[in-house]
């Protein structure tokens, strides 16, 4: 029996090793940055990511939330296009508080629809949300016309504080970010939302015969997101005074390569919130990172694919303990 | 502009009157657009393009958009070649792709204006007139405006547009070739694309920002952008004295030059831009004669100047 | 006579209904085909019909290899970007000096090395998937981003044009009433029928993505089985970027971007199983149709370019919730 317990134990500190590869993988990288660029570990710099990370970040956030539940929400690019553009056009018709009003309830109406197609008509939430991405996008651009909008009296409004304020000495969109990861971080870990979040993403069968309600389940996780989806909207409009229609175009792929960065599975069912914040970050260094180094802008998206695949290989690998897969 | 509209309408009054009492000829003429509603300009265009449609009753036009891409373009071309129109506006996508559909519509005898953005050299032969600014031109003047204000020395950060596309490319070009040529005390430090969005921009210069201690001059390849280049270096407090050229005058950026924060830009009206395209295919219908490459002018702007043009309305 | 006419018509009424119950995109592209021949002039007419065609090829060509990749249960993402690759491979590779003097042959190599492009790029995300294990997903979403980046390392940014105008001729060439490009893909649509429904590998390919485990117990290598099929929608990719790139004559780095989505969209509309194991070439065909119409349409209609993206993502979810509805069995109606 003794000779089996230190490889044991080897293997446990392996195992509690790979479990945090993300977290690991994420510190080499910090480190072999730091070391070929003098300005990348700056606190100048590191706020300066942290702060840029922030929307992505409180978009990913969101769609962690559905993910876990196993679905997918496509549509959170299209939607901050939407709820930025609202958000700044009406901050010079009604003022700030009632534009952030309407805008999160205009939202939150867009991930009901979301919710209602995915959770209650059972729909493929790849295609529904899909086909909501290209609908809001037209819609968005019905809105305003086609045209940019901007906030006319940039340096007196209040509005600024949510993109380039500072709270407690911090910028506001760090502790936006920061602040709503810890709470929903929270959330889904500890609190019975959480488990049926969790339960309904891993076996959604098994978790309609212990009583939970699926369907509302799913529509609430859409809510999260379009909830989120608002926020980032607040940080990006008052971080740039203005909007463009296609703002947010792309971002869908993006936020979603960082949830998946993070480790959450695709299944639903397994991931945390706080990994997903990993993820972002990683993102959002690597484009810093190597811009610093002065690589071209088309560096940047080969060396994410590698990141991409190193880093979920590792979390899989970590999960089944062995480095290949079973597959013949 | 009211000149060539006023010229436009007597043409066609004058066709009409050929046509005799008849009937009344109207000219069907179909355009398809890059992308409308990827930015402000685009979108201008075509408020302009159509009002200025609706004030020719003689002329009916088929407003379609490519929404960027090249295949959806081609295949626009080819249903308006099927429609039969008189003639055919384009906004290339990409100056390349689009030649073999020129090409097509040429061979069914249907005109082709190309407007805003020229075609490849190739595809000249299938063309009767370009009509827009001058891309490279323009990029020559940004060059020139950001060596006045540097007094020829200095080192500087280039933000581009989405790369890949003709604008965004020539723009880069034309800044690049005048700069070194007018101003080789002027060196580019850093090239990376803000892909026309303010928040990229914003994002890249913050990391310009912190990669060089000192910057002087950023030229963006469009006011857009200069204005997310702004925000970031004002935010980071080091704003004061840094030069900002862009290009394209956006409201926001000739707001900025009033404030004295934003050196210039070129100012480019779509309005112009749109009025001149449909101008010119309504000359080439009528079988007049029409420059071949039918530029309008886009002129510097800076503060100096400002006065003299009214506020982009986008 | 009654009697005796109604007898053969009734079950080849009924089989006819089956069959569109089986195929319900088919009854949706009879409709807004119906509908734009009513409401447009220029729709129903040889050469628009024909241009939808050739329109359709290119998502319709990915859109064959997608079918397999799905029903294997896996998905490629990255086909936008292999087609730009593909295109931009080819047009440059033909204007290489040392191909200068052999004629129309220069196409030869070109074409050639932009299928191997695809089908190496397929190659590789199959064997990730197959070695690593992780979600196809996620995999390609990858590759999506890095093969993107791979273009514009090879093209810096540039456009390439085809020197040789036999290149873009063959583009815009028919085979009788037919455009080539039309031919091209219903060709391969055909084998790719014929490959999914009378083969041993169109057998596996369900039965890898139906069930796994039962697949590995009869002794399917799964593995290889999936770059197989990683490998055709790499290949129809390029082919795609290759007969895009000759209505252009031209290739441009950021072609095909979105095409990932479209494609996706028009084979789940032609009913395959975004979990595997169902779908087959005629529902995919229909969706690719149904698509392809409706652009083809709604730009003959003059609908403002805000409105299509409207009406397109309305009409996709309305497809879905229909096709639930035909499918509906009881064994998935656990509602509570």
């Amino acid at each position: 029996m003794a000779s089996t317990t230190s490889p044991d134990r080897i293997k446990d500190l392996t195992t509690v090793l790979a479990r945090q590869g993300i977290l690991i993988a994420f510190i080499l990288f910090m480190i072999g940055f730091g070391l070929v660029s003098d300005r990348f570990l700056t606190p100048e710099n590191l706020m300066t990511v942290v702060r840029q990370s922030a929307i992505i970040g409180v978009m990913a956030i969101g769609v962690t939330v559905v993910v876990l539940s196993g679905n997918l929400d496509l549509s959170v690019g299209s939607m901050l296009s939407f709820a930025t553009v609202l958000v700044v056009d009406l901050h010079d018709k009604l003022g700030a508080a009632p534009a952030i009003g309407v805008m999160l309830v205009a939202t939150l109406c867009i991930g009901a629809i979301n919710g209602f197609l995915v959770g209650f008509l059972r729909l493929n939430s790849l295609i529904v949300t899909l086909g909501m991405l290209s609908a809001i996008q037209g819609v968005t651009l019905i809105y305003s016309g086609g045209k940019n909008v901007d906030i006319a009296d940039q340096e007196t409004t209040w509005f600024a504080i949510f993109g380039r304020g500072e709270v407690l000495g911090m910028a506001t969109p760090i502790v936006i970010f920061l602040g709503l990861a810890a709470i929903m971080h929270l959330v889904i870990a500890y609190t019975p939302y959480g488990r049926r979040i969790y339960a309904v993403g891993g076996n959604p069968t098994a978790a309609v015969f212990s009583g939970i309600r699926r369907n509302r389940v799913v529509f609430s996780t859409y809510l999260v997101s379009a909830f989120c989806v608002g926020i980032a909207a607040i940080i990006l409009g008052s971080r740039v005074m203005g909007s463009q229609n296609n703002v947010g175009q792309g971002y869908e792929l993006l936020v979603l390569s960082a949830v998946i960065l993070g480790g959450t599975s695709l299944l639903g069912g397994s991931g945390t919130i706080w990994k997903t914040v990993i993820g972002v970050l990683i993102l959002g260094f690597i484009q810093n990172g190597l811009l610093l180094l002065g690589f071209p802008y088309f560096a940047q998206w080969i060396v994410t694919w590698i990141v991409i695949i190193l880093a979920v290989w590792l979390d899989v690998a970590a999960k089944r303990g062995r480095l290949f897969s079973p597959i013949a | 502009m009211t000149k060539r509209i006023t010229l436009a309408a007597t043409t066609a009054l004058a066709g009409l009157m050929l046509a005799g009492a008849a009937q009344a000829e109207t000219i069907t003429i179909g355009i398809t657009q890059n992308n409308v509603g990827v930015d402000s300009y685009q979108t201008t265009y075509e408020k302009a393009f159509i009002e200025a449609a609706e004030a020719n009753e003689n002329v009916e036009a088929i407003v379609l958009d490519a929404g960027g891409d090249v295949a959806r373009q081609i295949a626009q071309i080819q249903d308006l070649i099927q429609q039969e129109v008189d003639a055919i506006i384009i906004w290339p996508t990409n100056g390349k792709a689009v030649v073999p559909a020129v090409r097509k519509a040429d061979q069914a005898g249907i005109p082709v204006v190309i407007t805003n953005s020229n075609i490849a050299e190739e595809g000249f032969e299938f063309i009767e007139s370009f009509s827009g600014p001058d891309n490279i031109t323009q990029g020559a003047y940004s060059a020139e405006l950001m060596c006045d204000a540097l007094d020829g020395e200095g080192q500087i950060v280039q933000i581009s547009g989405q790369p890949g596309y003709t604008t965004a490319i020539e723009r880069q070009k034309g800044f690049e070739d005048r700069l070194a040529e007018a101003c080789p005390g002027v060196t580019i430090m850093e090239t990376q694309p803000g892909d026309w969005n303010r928040e990229k921009s914003q994002r890249v210069m913050e990391s310009f920002l912190v990669k060089y201690d000192e910057i002087d001059g950023v030229y963006s390849g469009d006011d857009n952008m200069g204005v997310g280049a702004l925000n970031a270096a004002k935010a980071a407090g080091r704003a004061d004295g840094m030069i900002f050229v862009g290009a394209t005058n956006f409201a926001v950026g000739y707001e900025a030059m009033g404030r004295g924060e934003y050196y210039g830009s070129i100012y480019q009206s779509p309005v112009d831009d749109a009025r001149n395209a449909l101008a010119t295919a309504i000359a080439v219908v009528n079988g007049e004669d029409v420059p071949f490459l039918n530029y309008f002018d886009t002129p510097k702007i800076t503060q100096e100047n400002m006065e003299e043009f009214s506020k982009p309305v986008f | 006579m009654a009697q005796v006419l109604s007898t053969p018509t009734a079950p080849r009424l009924s089989g006819a209904f089956r069959w569109l119950l089986r195929h319900p995109i088919w009854g949706f592209v009879a409709v807004v085909f119906i509908f734009f021949s009513f409401a447009t002039a220029h729709f129903f007419d040889v050469q628009n019909l024909q241009n939808v065609l050739v329109q359709t090829s290119t998502i319709g060509l990915i859109a064959l290899g997608m079918t397999l990749v799905m029903i294997n249960g896996n998905i490629d993402l990255s086909v936008g970007a292999t087609l730009a690759l593909a295109a931009s491979l080819t047009v440059d590779i033909m204007g290489w000096p040392v191909f200068a003097d052999w004629g129309n042959w220069q196409l030869l190599p070109a074409v050639l090395a932009g299928l191997a492009a695809g089908v190496a790029i397929g190659a590789l995300n199959g064997i990730i998937v197959w070695k690593t294990g992780v979600d196809a997903f996620i995999v390609t979403l990858g590759a999506m981003l890095g093969v993107r980046g791979l273009v514009f390392v090879y093209t810096e940014e540039q456009s390439f044009y085809a020197m040789n105008f036999a290149y873009s001729d063959f583009g815009a060439s028919s085979i009788g009433p037919l455009p080539t490009l039309a031919v091209i893909f219903i060709v391969c649509a055909i084998a790719i029928h014929l490959l999914l429904s009378q083969t041993v590998h169109g057998r596996n390919t369900y039965a890898v993505g139906g069930n796994r485990e039962a697949a590995v117990n009869a002794g399917i290598r799964v593995g290889p089985h999936m770059v197989v099929n990683f490998m055709i929608v790499g290949f129809f990719a390029a082919l795609a970027g290759i007969t895009l790139s000759t209505q252009m004559g031209a290739s441009t780095p950021n072609l095909g971007r979105d095409y990932e989505l479209w494609v996706i969209t028009a084979v789940v509309l032609g009913g395959t199983k975004l979990t595997g194991g169902a779908g087959n070439i005629i529902g995919t065909l229909g969706g690719v149709l149904a698509i392809g119409i409706l652009r083809n349409g709604m730009n003959l209609m003059q609908v403002p370019a805000f409105y299509v993206l409207v009406i397109l993502g309305t009409i996709l979810i309305a497809v879905l919730f229909l096709d639930k509805q035909l499918n509906r069995k009881g064994e998935e109606e656990l509602r509570l």
